[in-house]
């Protein structure tokens, strides 16, 4: 495990942005890999290849989009990450992956 | 785990609609999965989406579909239809030519065909009831293990398979990613053809497959990994290899008729003798841009412009009602309140609104020391807060509640013992008589029968009590949800009594009971949220709090709750209790008019009712308490259309109870906002419902639940037809259906609203859900921005405008 700058350990850090009614799927893979938690944000908005999306609605939760954050191990990320591009190859969302540094790894192992 | 191979599996169901158990029906769109998608490549195998030819010429031959109608069809689906050509000497119209080949031209409905339920399909489903049936008579063995583990621990000893396949079981992987992996090799699946394959797989008994959806969403004691690896390997075990799907979208096929053929009689019915072959030529390049197969969503689309375009004529514009009202009530905007609305709002000092009928107060309830809980709140959203009742008695509660609790053992006890293997004998002997004669009473008597029952078993919900608003919300919560509402409804001014009135059905011996209440309280009775939302809104904190924020709530207006029994129409107040002195007389006017009004609604509603007599409105109401009685009420048949804006637009036009009315007051809403609101919530539960009806009403075998008179329940998940099979799904027949013929006209829901064309244009361009809704044609859009401007009509591609006043009609 990479120890860098202020004993910060590195980490790999998913952010997947899908419509909410397909977030369960999504969360089902980040636990089915192993991860400790995740954090979920509802009614992001934005702008993507369908569009404009307008974040939080008042009376539906279904139809706004969700996005998962969740950080693991880099030796853990990658069969997670493939997962979720399958997932995604046919539907509409988003996965960013990124290399992120923690204080206190024992809590994402 | 194997995570690839969850994916997979999520992949493969991707467009799966999660269906909900019975006992809160949500309708839902079972084709929602293709929304993103236009309307006409929605055919999945054994599902229509239009009604037959001969329907929609027989609704030519009557009238309800004329020549302007399928004019202004083909004019919408094919643009190209704009000129004119001369056919022996006669000038037409490229689209009244188009007219006369849809009318001559043969095309053979498929027709919605039954479930085919090979031995396989049996066997899973019989498994999986088994193993999700809340109340077995003998629990399953190994349940707590999971689906596929249970399966695994039990099918090696299941005779009804073969001694060599029972061996193999033996040695199968534990866990169910293991096990479907396994499978896949053994059946010699290919990596790149897995998806496909599942996806093949879970188009076989849809209703189990969606509802697994919804459980491994909401319960979490099965998934459509654990059910496909029981279907996989036991597919792999018994050596039946899977094929991709071979059932192939069914859609209307061209009846062996030529493009020649068929301009040949178009041009020789028009021209006669003198059509020659360059007219027929020509008549056969105008037709060539409208071929056969899609003919029938052009007749589909006439069909529901006829009726679009006769509503919109029928709008008013009534002046308002400037002097302040004396009465306001404000009902959901199920299509049932419209009947209760217009007749209840004869005197013009009474003003009535429509609002989702959770009054914008989304909560999880329960009574009074209840077990167990209801979300009472639509399904668009989840419950985080819990609402219950305080009695103004704890001790004459508790003392109801421990007879309620003896009487309940006591069912227990007669249930167990009839349901034993050997007691039924003894306790028939024993009481027999006695519940012989209940039925008989029952059968004969149902309205009494109900009484004496009512009388010996009084309900919690009888005794005074107060809900308790205070522990479920904050102050601003409170004040924000009474805000968003009257910014939602448009109420500029409040009447001296305000009623709101949440909704609930009444049947006996009703397995859809749920699928007649409130859809915005998520199959559920209103009352709860009626309750919470009058208090609220009496609450003197949250007033100063709304004062302070422009709405000014007079301290001589006081809120009441109210619940509307769809079947009898009574409207009953709630929480009488609660009603001051100086008010007790405004409520008992309200309950002489909303007695008056039922009268009248009741007579109304019998001339749809099959069986029913105007003149026996008692028998209507009856209907309520009579366990043999399959149409206790129509629920939302019928519908059609939502309209967004003003009553003034709407008052005192009679709409038959076939269109959904959200209150929306432009003056009220500068920001867009609450129109937002509307447009993403209350709007999509209609097109849910309307979805639900529509494919229920085209395909009863697949779609619908079929008849009710076959139906055996699962608990309370739902219901099979016959003692075994697939899970049901949908609206049962005779919620659509009498006999062989429809009585629900399905149309896709057509929404009118009256605000700024700007303003709507910008939340439907930010919001992907309505761009899905509106652009691929599963529902549409038509709009004015006042009452003195033109209507329009949304298209993709702008605003154009609306059809008008048809003419043949």
């Amino acid at each position: 495990m990479t120890m860098t700058m202020n004993n910060l350990t590195q980490m790999t850090r998913l952010e997947v942005v899908v419509p909410a009614r397909d977030a369960p799927a999504i969360r089902e893979l980040i636990t089915s890999a192993g991860a400790t938690g995740y954090t979920s944000v509802s009614g992001v908005s934005g702008i993507g290849h369908h569009g404009q999306h307008s974040g939080a609605l008042l009376f539906n939760e279904y139809d706004t989009l969700t996005m998962l954050i969740t950080v693991l191990p880099p030796d853990n990320a990658g069969e997670l990450i493939d997962a979720v591009q399958q997932l995604l190859s046919t539907s509409s969302g988003v996965m960013f992956v990124s290399d992120t540094y923690v204080s206190r790894p024992d809590y994402f192992q | 785990m194997n995570l690839i191979l969850r994916a997979q599996v999520a992949k493969a169901a991707h467009a799966i609609v999660p269906s909900w158990p019975v006992e809160s029906f949500i309708a839902v769109n079972p084709l929602a999965g293709h929304e993103p998608r236009p309307f006409e490549t929605a055919a999945t195998p054994g599902v229509v989406l239009t009604r037959s030819r001969e329907a929609y010429l027989a609704d030519a031959d009557r009238g309800r579909i004329v020549d302007a109608d399928l004019e202004a069809a083909l004019a919408e689906r094919v643009p190209e239809l704009a000129g004119k050509l001369t056919i022996g000497g006669n000038s037409v119209s490229a689209v009244s030519v188009a007219v006369l080949d849809m009318k001559s031209a043969q095309w053979n409905s498929p027709g919605a065909t039954e479930p085919s339920a090979p031995w396989l399909d049996e066997y899973l489903a019989t498994w999986v009831s088994s193993y999700l049936n809340p109340d077995p008579l003998w629990p399953m063995p190994h349940k707590q293990q999971g689906f596929y583990q249970a399966w695994r621990a039990l099918a090696r000893r299941d005779p009804s398979l073969p001694r060599t396949a029972r061996r193999t079981m033996a040695e199968l992987p534990v866990e169910p990613d293991a096990a479907l992996a396994w499978a896949l090799v053994q059946l010699g699946v290919a990596a790149e053809a897995v998806t496909e394959t599942l996806r093949a797989e879970l188009q076989y008994l849809p209703g189990w497959v969606g509802h697994i959806k919804w459980r491994a969403e909401k319960i979490g004691d099965i998934d459509l990994l654990s059910y496909l690896s029981v279907r996989l390997t036991l597919q792999a075990v018994l050596d039946l290899t899977p094929l991709p799907s071979s059932r192939k979208p069914l859609i209307a096929e061209e009846a062996q008729t030529t493009l020649w053929h068929r301009a040949e009689h178009v041009a020789r019915s028009i021209g006669g003798s003198r059509a020659d072959r360059d007219d027929i030529a020509a008549v056969s390049r105008v037709l060539a841009t409208h071929p056969v197969p899609d003919h029938e969503l052009t007749w589909q689309k006439a069909y529901e412009l006829h009726y679009r375009a006769t509503l919109v004529a029928s709008l008013r514009d009534t002046d308002p009602f400037t002097p302040r009202p004396q009465l306001q009530l404000v009902m959901c905007i199920d299509p049932r309140s419209e009947g209760m609305r217009r007749h209840i709002e004869v005197p013009p000092d009474v003003e009535t609104f429509g609002f989702a009928g959770f009054f914008g107060v989304p909560v999880r309830f329960s009574r009074y020391r209840a077990r167990g809980a209801v979300n009472s709140l639509p399904a668009l959203l989840t419950a985080r807060h819990h609402l219950t009742e305080h009695p103004t008695d704890p001790a004459k509660a508790d003392d109801h509640i421990m007879r309620g609790r003896t009487r309940d053992a006591l069912r227990q006890s007669t249930h167990r013992a009839d349901s034993g293997a050997v007691t039924p004998f003894a306790f028939a002997e024993v009481s027999g008589w006695l519940y012989g004669a209940i039925s008989v009473l029952r059968t004969l008597t149902p309205t009494l029968q109900a009484r004496i029952h009512r009388f010996l078993t009084p309900s919690t919900a009888a005794l005074p009590s107060n809900v308790t608003i205070v522990d479920a919300f904050t102050l601003e919560e409170r004040a924000a949800m009474a805000e968003t509402a009257v910014r939602m409804m448009g109420i500029g001014q409040f009447a001296p009594l305000v009623v709101l009135a949440g909704h609930a059905s009444e049947s006996m011996n009703n397995l859809y009971q749920s699928a007649l209440d409130c859809g915005a309280c998520g199959g559920n009775p209103g009352a709860a949220n009626a309750r919470a939302s009058a208090a609220i809104f009496n609450d003197p904190d949250v007033r100063a709090l709304l004062a302070a924020r422009g709405i000014d709530i007079p301290s001589d207006s006081f809120f009441i709750a109210a619940e509307h029994n769809t079947v009898t129409d009574a409207v009953t107040v709630l929480d009488r209790h609660l009603v001051p002195q100086s008010h007790v007389h405004a409520a008992q006017t309200f309950d002489r008019a909303q007695r008056a009004a039922a009268g009248r609604l009741v007579k109304e509603r019998a001339q749809d009712l099959p069986g029913a007599s105007p003149h026996s409105p008692a028998r209507v109401q009856g209907r309520a308490h009579d366990w043999a009685e399959v149409y206790p009420e129509l629920g939302l048949a019928g519908n059609a259309a939502m309209i967004i804006g003003p009553r003034q637009m709407t008052r005192g036009v009679n709409l038959n109870r076939r269109v959904f009315l959200h209150s929306y007051q432009t003056e009220l809403d500068l920001d867009g906002a609450a129109l937002e609101t509307i447009m993403t919530a209350p709007l999509v539960v209609a097109q849910w419902i309307n979805h639900q009806y529509y494919f229920s009403a085209l395909n009863p075998a697949t779609l619908g639940a079929g008849t009710k008179t076959i139906h055996n329940a699962i608990g309370t998940i739902g219901v099979l037809a016959g003692h075994a099979g697939d899970l049901r799904r949908g609206l049962p027949w005779q919620s659509v259906g009498l006999g062989g013929q429809l009585f629900h006209e399905p149309m896709r829901l057509t929404v009118i609203i009256q605000a700024p064309l700007d303003s709507i244009g910008r939340i439907v361009s930010r919001n992907q859900v309505l761009r899905n809704l509106l652009d691929n044609d599963w529902i549409t859009l038509t709009a004015r921005n006042d009452p003195a401007a033109p209507w329009r009509r949304y298209t993709p591609y702008g605003w154009t405008a609306a059809p008008t006043a048809l003419k043949g009609t």
